[in-house]
């Protein structure tokens, strides 16, 4: 009699660890569901049931409660539009010259060598640890003797290369771009912009992706800085817009889970799109000694 | 350089540059005239409405209204009245927001005071007098009220009737808990209580205010100086031990606001709330589907012939000094504040009462609701508006709530570890406590050079 495949004797434990994932993934998801379900509930069906509307329809679920009608009066009463291009912008653009600028910081910190090299990377990593809250204060008194409150270049400004950022590419380009590349390039006449974009970002190419999705979500999820920043109601991005239903008397959570789904849907569909490369970013040089 | 990144990457790149054009051909429109911030949603609706109103009579110096949640607009307030960053015109101010406004000299508010005009123009005898305690410092007034916000008892109609109970035999808080305690049920079997009598708890510091101030205790004196060791403060918080602490506590704590709040009111965890009209409003517009399931009562008396009411939140609308009109904004703040129109809009939407006593005559605050079992809370409300009590307006308010709870706390859990559930008994710790949070509220406040008596 011949042995099991592998693949078979495997089988049980593959399905248990199936099962256990599944799970936990139901478990993650659960949150969602119950946010999708809260927002096409109205507002008399809200607290009657956990997810959908009990009822005398298909599954026990009163179908005919279900309305859309919260997100009509997002797109129609409220400035949801516009919010959410001013968040597609600010994030979009935002995330974008922060790869773009962190990923020079760090080639320049990594692969450059000056006086006051270390002191300099040690100042950036040592900004790491301070709260970004206890920031806002002098940023904001900075930006407004710039002449900056109320512009979006005031948003852009502060986050062009963040520590975290520059940090991040000065390790991946100390782990992934050989300096002989470099001087062969040198050697051969190549100048060093013409270095930094087709030899240096092609070999970092995980981590930008990786980073832009990084800096598009923290640009996207961002309150507290544009709330203070842009004081115009029009340039205001959506995390800003869907705060201010919160009554003060009552709020209309219905409106609020819609207004919330509008806002993470984007960003979800990006990240779908980026999630391979997000996580290879995120291991590339893991193994490496 | 196509190949050179990722699909994901090209998607971000064309979104910068699409929005980006978008941006620039959508420009943000510009509001001549003066500015209004508001931190409420319905607030802000109905300053809209009664702004396109005044927009058609002064064209020239319109008036716009801008939602900004409450954090910002206290933000965004401190630093144009710190460091002359650009503020608006007309500011609606929660009570949790004004103690930082009169933290300096007086003659420093960045609002324009308001006592000289509203003693010109005869507005100060109508509008409810305890209304402006909030927003008064040394003796000037800086807003206009926007409400009275009265407390009452808002109780499960539903639940009570059921078990044959009469509310009008309730007179004092000992009959309330007396003849209500066949309510507090275990209704599941476990062995433990799960419906309460009242929504109060010592974690919560508005309850604790609410009922410290229609007992007849203060954290603070007229001239704002610290009262927390008043032997009244501390017979009142000895009896609420008694009410939160030990295995037959008959109170605990549902939050103002919020999802599972509104969910435990609906499921019937306690059978009486401390409701300000606000809350009544909020109560009625969450839970559409409890209809007919509550009533109000004035709030049980500590001792007979006590004070049946107290008082829970507040706005003011305050004219800044940095306006660049500041007797428009005062017509405009008349117009918003005083009309019958918004009184109406206000009670309607959020039963809110108005402090205006020439609207209190409207025939709208006497329509049967059939939310609350065809009561007239408006007029029920009303009633009661000119036995508020008092609030002081120190910016050390909140610090003297914080230990005042503290000492709330406190005393609950010494009941707890001495098995000690009265209230005289309770009273030597009660004062004990209330002595040190004064001593701690003292050496913060002693601070402050400008508010010792000699900088007033």
């Amino acid at each position: 009699m011949s042995p099991a495949p592998a693949h078979r004797l495997l089988r049980p434990a593959t399905l248990l660890i199936y099962l256990l994932l599944g799970f936990f993934a139901l478990l993650t998801l659960l949150p969602f569901v119950w946010m999708i379900c809260a927002a096409v509930k109205t507002k008399e069906d809200f607290f009657t049931s956990q997810f959908l509307p009990r009822g005398p329809g298909f599954l026990g679920i009163a179908w005919d409660h279900l309305t859309l009608h919260q997100f009509v009066r997002l797109f129609r009463d409220l400035p949801v539009p516009r919010a959410l291009l001013n968040s597609i912008f600010l994030a979009s653009v935002g995330s974008v010259l922060a790869t773009l600028f962190c990923a020079m910081g760090g080639y320049g910190l990594s692969k450059f060598k000056f006086s006051g090299r270390q002191a300099l990377t040690t100042a950036i990593l040592g900004t790491v640890v301070l709260p970004g809250a206890l920031l806002l204060v002098p940023r904001f008194e900075t930006l407004y003797h710039l002449g900056l409150v109320d512009r979006y270049l005031g948003i852009f400004l502060p986050a062009l290369a963040p520590a975290f950022g520059l940090y991040l590419f000065r390790q991946a380009m100390i782990n992934s771009v050989p300096a002989d590349i470099l001087e062969s390039a040198r050697i051969d006449g190549c100048g060093e912009i013409r270095i930094f974009f087709q030899i240096v970002l092609p070999i970092v190419r995980p981590m930008i992706s990786a980073y832009l999705i990084i800096s598009f979500i923290a640009l996207w999820n961002d309150y507290i800085t544009p709330q203070i920043m842009l004081q115009s109601p029009g340039r205001q991005p959506l995390s800003v817009v869907i705060f201010s239903l919160k009554g003060l008397y009552a709020d209309d959570y219905s409106l609020m889970l819609a207004g919330t789904l509008v806002s993470i849907a984007p960003v979800m569909l990006l990240f779908f799109l980026l999630q391979r490369e997000f996580i290879s970013g995120l291991t590339s040089g893991a193994v490496k000694g | 350089m196509l190949k050179m990144f990722s699909p994901g990457l090209w998607i971000v790149l064309l979104m910068a540059a699409g929005s980006s054009v978008l941006i620039a051909l959508l420009p943000i429109p510009t509001h001549p005239g003066m500015e209004m911030w508001v931190f409420d949603p319905n607030h802000a609706k109905i300053a809209r409405f009664i702004a396109a109103d005044w927009n058609q009579g002064h064209a020239s110096n319109p008036v716009t209204i801008h939602l900004i949640t409450g954090a910002a607009i206290q933000s965004r307030m401190m630093s144009g009245f710190y460091s002359d960053t650009p503020i608006a015109d007309l500011i609606e101010v929660e009570r949790g927001m004004i103690g930082q406004v009169f933290a300096g000299p007086v003659a420093d508010v960045g609002f324009v005071e308001l006592t000289g005009r509203l003693d010109r123009e005869n507005l100060r005898t109508g509008i409810n007098g305890p209304s402006f305690s909030p927003w008064t410092t040394r003796g000037h007034i800086f807003g206009l009220p926007h409400d009275v916000h009265p407390a009452m008892l808002l109780y499960r109609a539903d639940l009570v009737e059921a078990a044959g109970i009469d509310v009008a035999k309730i007179e004092t808080w000992d009959d309330y808990f007396r003849i209500l305690r066949p309510l507090m049920q275990d209704l599941d079997g476990d062995g433990r209580v799960d419906r309460f009598l009242l929504n109060a708890s010592p974690t919560s510091i508005y309850y604790q205010e609410v009922l410290l101030l229609q007992a007849g205790g203060r954290m603070f004196d007229e001239m704002n100086q610290p009262t927390l060791n008043e032997p009244v403060n501390a017979r009142i918080i000895a009896r609420l031990a008694t009410w939160y602490a030990g295995p037959g506590h008959v109170a605990s704590e549902i939050t103002l606001g919020g999802a599972s709040s509104m969910r435990l009111v609906r499921e019937g965890y306690v059978v009486g709330l401390l409701a300000p009209d606000w809350f009544a409003g909020s109560i009625r517009t969450s839970l559409p589907d409890m209809a007919g399931k509550f009533k109000v009562m004035p709030l049980p008396a500590w001792e007979k012939g006590g004070r049946r009411t107290s008082v829970l939140g507040g706005t003011m609308l305050g004219i800044t000094k940095a306006g660049r009109t500041p007797e428009a904004a005062w017509a405009f703040a008349k117009q918003l504040y005083l009309s019958p129109a918004t009184a109406q809009r206000l009670y309607e939407e959020a039963r809110i009462v108005s402090p205006i006593k020439a609207n209190w005559p409207e025939p709208f605050y006497d329509v049967p609701d059939p939310y609350f079992c065809g009561q007239a809370i408006g007029r029920m409300y009303l009633k009661l508006a000119p036995d508020v009590p008092l609030r002081p307006s120190s910016p050390y308010y909140g610090l003297a709530q914080q230990l005042l709870n503290q000492s709330v706390s406190q005393l609950c859990a010494y009941a707890d570890d001495h098995r000690l559930y009265n209230a005289a008994a309770l009273e030597p710790e009660a004062r004990r406590l209330l002595q040190e949070a004064q001593r701690q509220l003292q050496a913060q406040m002693d601070r402050n050079a400008f508010l010792r008596p000699a900088a007033r």
